[in-house]
């Protein structure tokens, strides 16, 4: 018996001689063996463990090999179990077999043929393992085939998308609920035919695949609007097949693509202003040289500089356009790598108003700064904190009177640094502060007009006040001046 | 020139200095008479005062729709229905702005005689100018 996994055995026998000869015998062949001497030795030894074979003698003094017999298959039903008797008898042996003995081993034996009738009941001993193993597999299997179903159906009932499910005639076969909400149908019966009650463009859908019941079937989808809802949907449609292969109906997947829309809607009005305001400058150049290229025009020279020279500010302003479009676009993507650092808010507003002091000198306009005492640390990104101020320091400049002034005040409450930025401009009327961090959105009124911008640079502010969880408010009285008043977190670690 | 003759004054209306001067000069070099205005305010009064043969009105100035308020405010008027109104803008066709009248409800609201894009080709104005008076 070369096996790697021992059959082990286990022999219940009063005859020390026997038992001990035939133990020997087995561990010789291979077998792992256990002996006991008495039956009810035996019966704690085969129910404690699952023995691949046991050869258990009939008579023995305390217990009758029978009950032996079947206290071990009672525990064990796999262990192979012999009979071994002297007192070979036809009732015995039916008895034996009636408990679950495997056979009948008459004493004496010799050893062969002992050996060839372990060997036999070894490989049944397998075969029942093999059986077991097999026969537990497929219920498990059924198991994991019935909860995967109720899984899947469980999936299908609460996703989003809806999901119908029509047979070769048009019938419903299955659906659930958020296929009548997402059609915005309050009820649709299975076994019915329902193409009659499903929105035209689903219908016409289903058809195509109605209509050419082949196997080469593709899937099809189409974007509708449900009119009364201000819903939009997506219907998807997909061939079902038979297990045979042949064309057994459709599956159609309704989705709510209602949000999607809104956001394509949004970008593309986004797109299109975008694309107004790039074309509006580009015009104006090219209008200038189309006239002075105009030899039938005969403009004079000095209007030709001077439309130059105005060609070259509508250019200029179109670069900053780009630029603003660049920055808004690279912190909507988030792609922007914030170095956050320790910044003293005083000294990056000094640097802003250094930076504009020529634009400050040719409005002759004054700054007053007023800084509260122990000023809290912002953590922030350079850049991103000084373009917010510069852009509405430079709101403050332009939009502002000659000789007008411009109030700088920083102070703190429990949570926020808070920096109050007032200009003596000219203010907005009640309207238009409502639409100020709108895209492309610029105050035009008899007293703006001449002051360039993109109309961006407070979208800009905006986008950076959030990003950093701020606020901002505007208070504004037309022809008397603008406060903003910027709200920036600070990091309670300080 | 081969414009009828009704069409000599243009009144032309745009917030943007640059291209109000650039029409104004090739409209001139094309035998126009042409008055401008710089806002929708200025523009309708200078309607009002110069009776003009054609009107173009840029339609973002003020406000993102002025130019069809200030069509409109023309067109009610007895001396505007007489004459061809066009809005100007470079804003294409599918930017949102319902101004690309197909429907007699939008016709309606939006009483201009036609849309010239931005830069005005002037050919295209003048033929514009010739379908109105021939019509």
């Amino acid at each position: 018996m070369a096996n790697n996994n021992s059959p082990t055995v286990l022999i219940v026998d009063d005859e020390k001689g026997l038992r001990t000869g035939t133990q020997r015998l087995l561990e010789d062949e291979g077998y792992k063996v256990d002996a006991a001497a008495n039956g009810s030795e035996g019966v704690s030894k085969g129910t404690a463990k699952d023995y691949d074979l046991a050869i258990i003698d009939l008579k023995m003094p305390d217990m009758n090999g029978l009950e032996v017999l079947a206290e071990i298959k009672k525990a064990n039903p796999n262990t192979v179990c012999f009979i071994a008797t002297a007192f070979a008898s036809y009732e015995n042996a039916i008895e034996s077999t009636r408990l679950g003995a495997y056979s009948y081993i008459p004493k004496p034996f010799t050893p062969d043929e002992l050996l060839h009738n372990l060997q036999k009941g070894y490989n049944q001993r397998v075969l029942l393992l093999e059986s077991e193993r097999l026969k537990k597999e497929s219920e498990e299997n059924l198991l994991e085939i019935a909860n995967e179903r109720s899984r899947l159906s469980t999936v299908i009932k609460l996703i989003d998308d809806g999901v119908l499910v029509i047979n070769k005639l048009g019938e419903l076969v299955y659906l659930n609920s958020a296929s009548l909400k997402n059609l915005n149908i309050d009820k649709l019966e299975i076994g019915t035919y329902v193409l009659d009650k499903l929105p035209e463009e689903v219908s016409g859908l289903i058809n195509k695949h109605l209509n050419r019941q082949d196997k080469k079937q593709k899937s099809y989808s189409k974007q509708i609007e449900i009119i009364p809802k201000e819903l939009f949907i997506e219907a998807m449609t997909s061939p079902v097949p038979n297990p045979d292969g042949n064309f057994a109906g459709v599956v159609v997947v309704i989705r709510n693509i209602t949000e999607l829309k809104k956001i394509e809607l949004i970008k593309s009005q986004f797109v299109s202003m975008v694309a107004h305001e790039l074309k509006t400058p580009i015009v104006a150049v090219q209008g200038f040289l189309n006239i002075i290229n105009d030899k039938s025009l005969d403009v004079p020279p000095e209007k030709q500089t001077e439309y130059i020279d105005r060609s070259i500010v509508r250019l200029k302003s179109l670069i900053a356009l780009v630029n603003d479009l660049l920055d808004i676009s690279r912190m909507e993507l988030k792609t922007k790598q914030r170095e956050i650092e320790d910044l003293d808010i005083k000294e990056v507003i000094t640097s802003i108003v250094q930076f504009l002091e020529i634009e400050l000198k040719k409005r002759e306009l004054t700054v007053k700064t007023d800084y509260e005492d122990g000023l809290k640390i912002l953590k922030a990104d350079r850049n991103e904190i000084t373009r917010l101020f510069t852009n509405i320091l430079s709101n403050a400049i332009k939009y502002n009177v000659d000789n007008g002034s411009i109030n700088i005040k920083v102070f703190q409450s429990e949570h926020y640094l808070i920096t109050e930025i007032s200009d003596t401009g000219i203010g907005l009327k009640p309207e238009e502060k409502e639409k100020l961090f709108h895209e492309f959105y610029r105050a035009k009124n008899e007293k703006t007009r001449g002051i360039s911008g993109t109309g961006l640079g407070l979208t800009i502010v905006k986008q950076i006040v959030d990003t950093y969880h701020g606020k901002i408010e505007v208070e504004s009285a037309f022809g008397v001046g603008t406060t903003f008043k910027i709200y920036l977190p600070i990091n309670k670690i300080n | 020139m081969s414009i009828s003759g009704k069409v000599k004054k243009i009144l032309v209306i745009d917030d943007d200095v640059d291209l109000l001067e650039q029409n104004k000069i090739m409209m001139e070099s094309k035998g126009f008479d042409v008055i401008t205005a710089e806002s929708g305010k200025e523009g309708y009064e200078k309607f009002l005062e110069t009776k003009p043969d054609t009107v173009i009105v840029d339609l973002m100035m003020e406000e993102n729709d002025t130019g069809f308020v200030l069509c409109h405010k023309i067109k009610k008027t007895d001396h505007g229905k007489q004459i061809p109104v066009f809005i100007l803008t470079s804003a294409t066709y599918d930017t949102g702005f319902k101004f690309d009248s197909k429907t007699d409800e939008e016709k309606e609201w939006i009483k201009c005689d036609g849309i010239l894009n931005k830069p005005v080709v002037l050919d295209e104005l003048i033929n514009k100018i010739e379908n109105f008076v021939e019509a």
